[in-house]
């Protein structure tokens, strides 16, 4: 096909599922399970389109669309601009697949809804995927800002949809009161860099922003970071984060897990790397500090909870933690070993709260203290937790070993001793806490038979297998994902200056970008090894004491007001202006 | 003078930021985030402004000035008031949204006191 042609079909992608939304609620007036097979085959749809234009975009060439047919006149971008770099494409792509799946599976777990309740997931649950796709393709701030809406509206209403269970309020009004504060941070952001440079588009931005930069610059990244911040679940904004997970149904969770904080972190990234990429902010260091915060309250809040979803979901913030240390590193290994890890990210918590909701599903039960013996009784669910788990922990050959080993090695190219080993001591503490669920929820013996409920249905099985064969797939083709998917993807984030001329003139090629890998690695080997064991024996040894102080001091800053809520996100958006003004 | 409408649109953000941060009754502090919102509109429509300059609206000029002098003169910016268009609209679906899990956080709860809603903690 000709550039041309595929720029021509960029904007479908969004299209479908946005008219899918809008159709669903209609569909469901016919029949509840059309509605949700038509968006399965929306997103299918959606996803051939951006396979089409796959071989092109990870060739290495940036493909742009001008909406409206707004060209640029002298540099000057005058509509709204898509382009689909490889860094889009590739999130994009994830989350059309595994939209497509958790669809599969929702059709299978809550197919007995009734007309209107299943309609209205369907069209949600597409703006949703609408929103990440749009976000992830699209080269405008202020055309970010309103996907982030949508994706916003989107989730209020998934977060409170179960409206018979009052903790799904209580999660929508917290979920509500953050976004609706970081929604303000990014629009006064995004309205500031406009005032100060006349230009929305990130690659006139770019230009702009190359060198030195003054207070209003800097005072818009920190509300611009802060603002999408809370959308990607990082610390200190992460306050609705593990609520909202606590109360919605498992498709929900990894729909909110794996592909709305997916749409934080590709914003962050964006406006990170390829808007304010070649200027003078200390905005590495920021990131470094928001990733370690948010790897290491995560995983110690994970090791502490009883809900397994909670658990679960404290666990997505060590992560997005995670992959922000491999963003700040700003080398290719640590920046493709985070892109990497997004994706990764995406199949295994989407997985892993699938084996939840289908545990959910069999028992009735969430709390690992009534939970047990379920390995003998449901052995699909226990090895998709497992694996998901081990993935999780960084074990060849699984995803997470390839992802995380370049964030490592990212780190240390940078001599960055301490970070380094923080990550490490995250992980640990993340390993450790999934162990413990493990074993609480699947492995020690439970006295007493369940009252079973429903059975697993040929869906949710689909669902768990294919998801899992993408783990496995990830781990063990590395490599080449690393050199055909990844590096290419990085090479976007760390040239800013390319994708800003290729955006303004229509295509352009990127550099390609050797990254390093070796499979085999026997310091890397040996570092997971150690700290499988550090993990195994932190987790019988946290199942053996009191809560400590720190853990105490730490759920007890947690205290489920909205108010403090928003007070430590007020002060974390404060905080990140102050660094990024003074530092 | 256009110094005001910044110092008012600061003075609406704290007093809305105070309700959100210290009142507990959940309507107080949706009228909070309300009144943060109006304050960044003020804000924008501040930044859209320069000295002298009419609305951007060129179909039919004031008295005293041409289409032309319009075209290449003093026009308040009319991407930041789309900016702040854009933004009501959403706004306005996102207060609907609250007020109504607000409504049906009182009918469930039979309360809108945010310190007795918190049954997730921890």
């Amino acid at each position: 096909m000709t550039i041309a042609a595929l720029s021509s079909l960029l904007p479908l992608p969004v299209a479908i599922p946005l008219a899918g939304a809008v159709t669903a609620p209609l569909l469901a007036r016919v029949s509840s399970h059309l509605a949700v097979i038509v968006s399965l085959l929306g997103l299918a749809g959606s996803t051939v389109i951006l396979l089409l234009e796959a071989p092109t975009v990870f060739g290495g060439r940036i493909i742009a669309q001008y909406l409206g047919n707004w060209r640029p006149s002298n540099g000057h971008v005058l509509g709204v601009t898509f382009a689909a770099d490889p860094l889009g494409l590739l999130v994009s792509l994830s989350a059309a697949v595994i939209g497509a799946i958790l669809l599969l599976y929702t059709l299978s777990e809550l197919g007995g809804l009734g007309k209107r309740e299943l309609g209205g997931y369907a069209c949600l649950f597409q703006m949703l995927i609408a929103a990440v796709i749009g976000a992830s393709l699209t080269g405008d701030l202020f055309n970010l800002f309103v996907w982030f809406e949508v994706a916003a509206l989107s989730s209020y209403g998934l977060a409170g949809f179960f409206l018979e269970r009052p903790i799904a309020l209580e999660a929508a009004f917290k979920v509500l009161v953050l976004t609706t504060l970081a929604s303000f941070s990014v629009f006064v952001g995004a309205g500031l860099e406009y005032a100060r440079h006349g230009a929305l588009s990130f690659a006139q931005l770019h230009d702009a922003l190359a060198g030195h930069v003054g207070t209003t610059d800097a005072v818009a990244l920190g509300l611009l970071v802060a603002g999408f911040a809370t959308k990607a679940g990082l610390a200190p904004f992460h306050g609705w984060l593990a609520d909202v997970h606590t109360a919605a149904p498992g498709p929900v969770n990894a729909l909110f897990s794996a592909l709305m904080d997916a749409l934080g972190v590709v914003a962050i990234a964006r406006v990170v790397f390829q808007v304010f990429g070649t200027s003078s902010l200390p905005v590495l260091g920021l990131l470094m500090g928001l990733g370690l915060a948010s790897a290491l309250l995560g995983g110690i809040m994970a090791l502490a909870q009883d809900d397994l979803k909670r658990l679960l979901a404290y666990d997505t913030i060590s992560q997005i933690g995670i992959v922000m240390i491999g963003f700040a590193t700003g080398n290719a290994s640590g920046v493709a070993g985070a892109v990497y890890h997004l994706v990764n990210h995406a199949a295994f918590k989407a997985l892993l709260f699938l084996a939840a909701g289908a545990v959910v599903h069999r028992t009735g039960l969430t709390r690992l203290s009534e939970l047990g013996g379920l390995a003998r009784r449901m052995p699909v669910a226990t090895a998709a937790f497992v694996l998901g788990s081990l993935s999780i922990a960084g074990i060849p050959p699984l995803n997470g070993y390839v992802s995380l080993s370049l964030i490592h090695s990212g780190l240390q190219q940078d001599h960055e001793t301490i970070p380094y080993l923080l990550t490490l001591l995250a992980q640990v503490i993340t390993a450790a806490a999934l162990g413990r669920a493990a074993w609480l929820g699947f492995f020690r013996r439970r006295a007493g038979e369940y009252e079973w409920r429903e059975r697993m249905k040929p869906g949710m099985l689909t669902a768990l297998i294919s998801l899992g064969a993408g783990c496995l797939a990830f781990g063990a083709f590395g490599p080449v994902i690393l050199r055909r998917l990844m590096a290419p993807a990085a090479a976007s984030l760390l040239h800013p200056a390319r994708y800003a001329s290729a955006v303004l003139a229509g295509s352009g090629r990127l550099p390609a970008l050797t990254v390093p890998f070796d499979y085999g690695s026997p310091a890397e080997l040996a570092s997971v090894g150690i700290s499988v064991v550090i993990a195994a024996a932190l987790a019988w040894a946290y199942l053996r004491i009191r809560e400590p102080l720190p853990v105490r001091l730490l759920r007890a800053a947690h205290t489920g007001s909205a108010n403090d809520y928003a007070g430590y996100a007020i002060a974390g958006t404060l905080m990140v202006i102050a660094v990024l003004r003074f530092a | 003078m256009i110094i005001v409408n910044y110092l008012a649109a600061v003075a609406l953000l704290v007093i809305g930021l105070y309700a959100v941060l210290t009142r507990r009754n959940m309507i107080k502090m949706v009228m909070g985030l309300s009144l943060m919102e109006a304050s960044t509109y003020l804000f924008m429509i501040s930044l859209a402004y320069r000295a002298g300059s009419t609305a951007p609206v060129l179909l039919d000029p004031p008295p005293g000035k041409s289409v032309q002098s319009l075209v290449h003169g003093n026009v308040a910016d009319p991407v930041l008031q789309n900016f702040c268009l854009t933004a009501v609209v959403i706004g306005v679906a996102v207060t609907a949204v609250f007020l109504s899990v607000v409504v049906r956080i009182a009918q469930h709860y039979r309360t809108l006191d945010t310190d007795q809603v918190r049954e997730l903690r921890g």
